[in-house]
């Protein structure tokens, strides 16, 4: 495919890739430190997480148009219209891969939910809100932690599956744009993305940031 | 004749009580170990609170430092992997000396948990707890199989 005079546009803001780039590094801190033992880094691995996540869920609510839920989450006739290709390219997520991310977003929510009530079979090693919860709760919680975590695996092996489809076969580069915010396209996009204020930002920040923090003292 | 009949039916019950099936055995250490890990949880739950309730505390300590004692009576011979589905591991027959061991550390490190618990002491009672956690994964680190 030969490219001709393609228009290189902003799609990702700053917020929305840190975020991305963040929970993949602190899927995998929480993995070792779960594996290795490490229950401590564990936890502190899981506050930060909560923290991401609950920034990403503000900013899908009044961050940047491409981050917003309300932009790119489709119905079912639009993502058959997507596989079907007749859609027209936009920027920010395409009706398909919108679901992938929702699937995502709820799991990794699940997963710091569940772990924050989760208790260890010898009752030693806890999650914070663990005390509200009986034994027995805590170690359904554990359990279903546990299957949440090969869930994920799923997903997020299917997800880099087709981002990696998405660049070498369809050879539209999605790894560059979430790294470095832009992509090409044949044309001006119709409709302009419209960035968040740095106001917006450090509310999201704040709001993310203090439930986390509170959750960490339990 | 019913009183007969209530006195076989006590002695059947009984017997079969005192003749409990290694999978029985298995079950019931399960449930002690269980029982342990709930009351464990219920210390350090205790004195997360802002107001300890140390009678529920101390409770719990002494459960803890009662399943340290009687540990040994849960390890009869012929209770291991052989007769069914159980985390504990072959090594605690085959190397009596060395369980033992890891046995007596449990039992060892228990009372100063009952003694924190006794004296109201946050401080005193989150140490003792790590204290015996470490005594816990001591032996199990050894002679317990990890969770599939």
């Amino acid at each position: 495919m030969t490219e001709i005079a393609k228009v290189r546009v902003r799609v990702w803001d700053g917020p929305t890739r840190i975020a991305h780039w963040s929970m993949v590094g602190l899927f995998g801190l929480s993995w070792w430190t779960a594996e290795t033992g490490r229950l401590e880094w564990h936890r502190w691995s899981g506050y930060v997480f909560l923290g991401v996540l609950l920034f990403r869920v503000c900013w899908g609510f009044f961050g940047s148009s491409t981050a917003r839920f309300a932009q790119f989450l489709k119905g079912p006739r639009e993502v058959v219209a997507y596989v079907r290709g007749r859609w027209a390219l936009a920027p920010g997520h395409n009706p398909l891969g919108a679901l992938s991310v929702l699937v995502l977003l709820l799991l990794l929510l699940a997963q710091v939910a569940l772990g924050l009530f989760a208790v260890d079979v010898d009752g030693i090693e806890s999650g914070p809100l663990s005390t509200h919860v009986s034994f027995e709760t805590g170690r359904v919680a554990a359990h279903w932690h546990g299957v949440v975590f090969n869930t994920l695996q799923v997903f997020i092996g299917l997800h880099i599956a087709a981002v990696l489809f998405y660049v070498f076969v369809k050879k539209e580069n999605l790894v560059g744009a979430m790294l470095g915010g832009k992509r090409a396209y044949d044309s001006q996009p119709a409709e302009p993305v419209r960035f968040a204020s740095w106001v917006r930002l450090i509310v999201a920040v704040v709001i993310a940031a203090a439930i986390a923090w509170v959750v960490s003292r339990e | 004749m019913r009183r007969y009949a209530f006195l076989a039916g006590s002695l059947v019950m009984a017997a079969a009580v005192l003749a409990a099936t290694p999978q029985e055995l298995q079950k019931q250490r399960h449930e002690h170990y269980e029982h342990l890990g709930d009351s464990f949880k219920a210390v350090r739950d205790g004195a997360k609170a802002l107001t300890p309730d140390w009678a529920a505390i101390e409770k719990a300590a002494l459960e803890v430092e009662k399943a340290s004692k009687k540990q040994d009576q849960w390890f009869a011979k012929g209770t291991g992997p052989e007769a069914g589905k159980t985390r504990a591991l072959p090594e605690i027959w085959s190397k009596p000396a060395d369980f033992a061991a890891a046995a007596k550390m449990f039992e060892d490190k228990t009372p100063a948990l009952v003694a924190a618990a006794k004296a109201k002491d946050v401080d005193a009672v989150n140490k003792a707890f790590r204290e015996v956690g470490g005594s816990c994964k001591n032996c199990h680190d050894t002679f317990r199989a990890p969770e599939d």
